[in-house]
């Protein structure tokens, strides 16, 4: 690409007319698309960049005579705006149209300094060494309440008279007091499913063993006898975590229904449609002689097919 | 003085007033006339389009979000104890709380609906071609942003929705395989959702999402800017030359117009249909049917799939799929090497596209049609 420097003399195939003053870039091919020539006084003329047959040091030879510059119609300034007034990226990349280079001193304090390169490093160092020692505080500061030990202490929720009828999903509510961090000790309502059960649904759901449930160190914590006809359900699907229903279905009968992604289970828990992993979770449970039903609040990661407990 | 005296044509028409020299001290410092102009006069390619409003517009509702959520704070307690208590407040008592909390609320949904059609218009119109790969995944990140500032905002009244829908979305996340667990338990500051959660959503919402969207926001104009307008798909280049016009006044007209739709629109909503909380939250739902904002609505009846039944159905709907989506996206401008933008002579592209809507829209409409069953 041709490169004509401003105030390089501009020659026709006659005689010299007069200097380059300006550079007209095209905004789209980011090219110089013309020159702009002071005619010794006479006002400025735009030139194609075409007219150029060559660029030298300080001439700019045109292809072209003297009268056919002079009669263009002379420069209109207003039709444009500099690179400074306008926002279009990288448009100098392919020009170079200084006079010269533009230079300043370098200070003497840098003249002598080699080891820039290291400097850059050791800086980025510093930086990372300063960065470290907060990574690990950050990281337990955030992560203080994350985990918990488990409670397995028992919790009233109601008595059985409640149930009228057996295989029903009955809901109890109750009351479990947390603590979290610094909060004052505050009450949380939970719930639970309890049904009454026949003796069929007893054995499909125990299949002949008891349910035992262990902590992480695999000791015993509590044991459902397979012959105690109510069992527990805890509230939350196993699913996604929503709280399900007792409910009517068309075809299903009395089932268990979770309205936020339609999962259905049967009275003994078991998976009938929807897109559940595994059987509602069975808690804990104890009935005195009274009536008085408590259980052990458990909570298990929902969407695994198998339990983890979480609470 | 002599001077000035002598030659009345060197006085100057008028003396300079105040305004006038104190804008000239400033601009001698900072350079503001070039900054103003470089601002202005950026070359719009094929010139100014209705359809080119959708940044600015998004600009001007997160301005109005970051307003009216500033404004929120002052009476808003994120403590499970007081948030909801704190937000019926707000709406009841404050003046014009209903109104601020209600233009916030429908923002959020605005700024969805805007960043899809800003995205959807950069997808077929193929501006995510080269050169503007890194545009395109700024944007992504954006949008990214904007999904978890709705997700981590509707939490913060503490009412049933915000509890369920947050549960819901946790549990989701906890779906990841290895970090799963331990991102829904930081996410949460704990085993269940409660005040750390509150807490930490809180945060999201109101320090590290904004300062993260404004940082990117600037780097996603810087990009713009450097990479220049995309222009429209055809004509060829001295048509486009000819139609070429600056960012002002075209421009930044049809965006103030833009912007002033989207304001009177988002004023009527909040005066039609004001935020209404529901009970305050418990891990109990009762007779609500938890469900997600509407937006979400399509995912959520998405999930209710057989397809993603079981463990690892869930997986493949719940992580997989909103993953690869997202991967696709990002590796986007980088397989689609073809220089061809113009959405007619790209059939696989205006195919997907329409069958990522359909489904949506699909989805959306089941979603509200089952809510009748389940009454």
């Amino acid at each position: 690409m041709l490169q004509p420097k401003l105030k390089s003399k501009v020659r026709c195939t006659d005689l010299d007319v007069g200097e380059v003053t300006k550079v007209i870039l095209d905004p789209l091919s980011h090219e110089i698309s013309h020159i702009v020539i002071s005619m010794n006084g006479s006002g400025e003329r735009q030139v194609a960049i075409g007219h150029v047959q060559a660029v030298t040091d300080d001439v700019v030879q045109l292809r072209v005579q003297s009268r056919d510059i002079a009669a263009l119609p002379p420069f209109k300034r207003e039709d444009y705006v500099t690179t400074h007034e306008v926002e279009i990226s990288h448009l100098e990349d392919n020009i170079h149209v200084t006079p010269g280079e533009v230079l300043v001193p370098l200070p003497d304090l840098e003249k002598s300094v080699k080891r820039r390169t290291f400097f850059m490093n050791f800086t980025h160092v510093i930086g990372f060494l300063i960065g470290l020692p907060f990574a690990w505080p950050i990281l337990r500061f955030l992560m203080k309440p994350m985990y918990a030990e488990f409670d397995n202490a028992w919790l009233k929720v109601g008595n059985v008279s409640k149930i009228k009828q057996e295989d029903v999903g009955v809901q109890f509510k109750y009351k479990k007091m947390v603590k979290e961090v610094y909060m004052p000790e505050y009450e949380v309502e939970k719930n639970v499913w309890i049904l009454r059960t026949t003796p069929e649904l007893l054995e499909k759901v125990y299949q002949g063993k008891d349910l035992e449930f262990r902590d992480a160190k695999g000791k015993t914590i509590w044991t459902n006898k397979k012959d105690v006809p109510y069992i527990a359900f805890s509230g939350k699907c196993p699913h996604l975590g929503c709280g399900f229903k007792w409910r009517q279905h068309k075809t299903l009968g009395q089932v268990f229904l979770c309205p936020c992604h339609l999962s259905i289970y049967d009275a003994g828990g078991k998976v009938l449609d929807g897109p559940a992993p595994r059987s509602l979770d069975a808690l804990p449970l104890k009935v005195s002689a009274s009536g008085e039903v408590e259980v052990i609040d458990m909570e298990f990661k929902a969407g695994t097919k198998s339990q983890i407990r979480i609470v | 003085m002599d001077m000035k005296h002598s030659s009345p044509a060197a006085i100057p028409d008028h003396q300079p007033s105040t305004t006038e020299k104190v804008l000239a001290f400033l601009d001698e410092r900072l350079g503001l006339k070039e900054m103003q102009a470089k601002m202005l006069n950026e070359p719009i390619p094929g010139g100014s389009r209705w359809a080119y409003v959708f940044g600015s517009v998004l600009l001007f509702i997160f301005a109005m979000q970051a307003l009216t959520g500033i404004l929120l704070m002052f009476y808003y307690v994120p403590t499970a104890d007081h948030a909801y208590d704190s937000t019926q407040y707000i709406i009841h008592d404050v003046d014009y709380g209903w109104f601020l909390l209600s233009y916030h609320f429908w923002g959020s949904s605005a700024m969805v609906v805007c960043v899809v059609a800003h995205m959807s218009q950069v997808f077929l119109w193929g501006a995510y071609k080269k050169p503007r790969e890194l545009l395109w995944l700024v944007g992504l990140a954006l949008f990214g942003i904007v999904i978890t500032f709705g997700f981590t905002g509707y939490l913060l009244p503490w009412d049933q929705r915000a509890f369920w829908a947050t549960l819901v979305g946790v549990e989701i996340l906890d779906k990841v395989p290895l970090v799963g667990d331990f991102i829904a338990r930081f996410l949460k500051g704990g085993a269940t959702p409660g005040q750390m959660t509150l807490s930490r959503f809180f945060v999201l919402h109101v320090m590290i999402l904004p300062a993260a969207l404004m940082a990117l926001a600037g780097l996603h104009l810087f990009l713009f800017r450097v990479a220049a307008p995309a222009g429209p798909y055809k004509g060829t280049t001295e048509e486009i030359k000819a139609k070429t016009d600056y960012f002002f006044p075209r421009q930044i007209w049809k965006d103030i117009v833009g912007m002033a739709f989207v304001f009177i629109g988002l004023c009527a909503l909040a005066l039609w249909e004001p935020v209404v909380l529901l009970d305050k939250a418990t891990p109990d739902p009762g007779e609500y049917h938890p469900e997600p904002e509407w937006y979400f609505l399509f995912y959520f009846q998405l999930l209710r799939l057989k397809l993603f039944a079981g463990q690892f159905g869930q997986f493949m709907g719940a992580v997989a799929l909103p993953v690869v989506f997202m991967v696709v996206l990002v590796a986007l401008p980088f397989f689609d090497k073809d220089p061809e933008r113009n959405i007619f002579k790209r059939p696989i592209a205006l195919i997907i596209w329409i069958a990522i809507m359909v489904v949506i829209a699909l989805f959306t409409v089941a979603a509200v049609i089952n809510r009748e069953f389940l009454d």
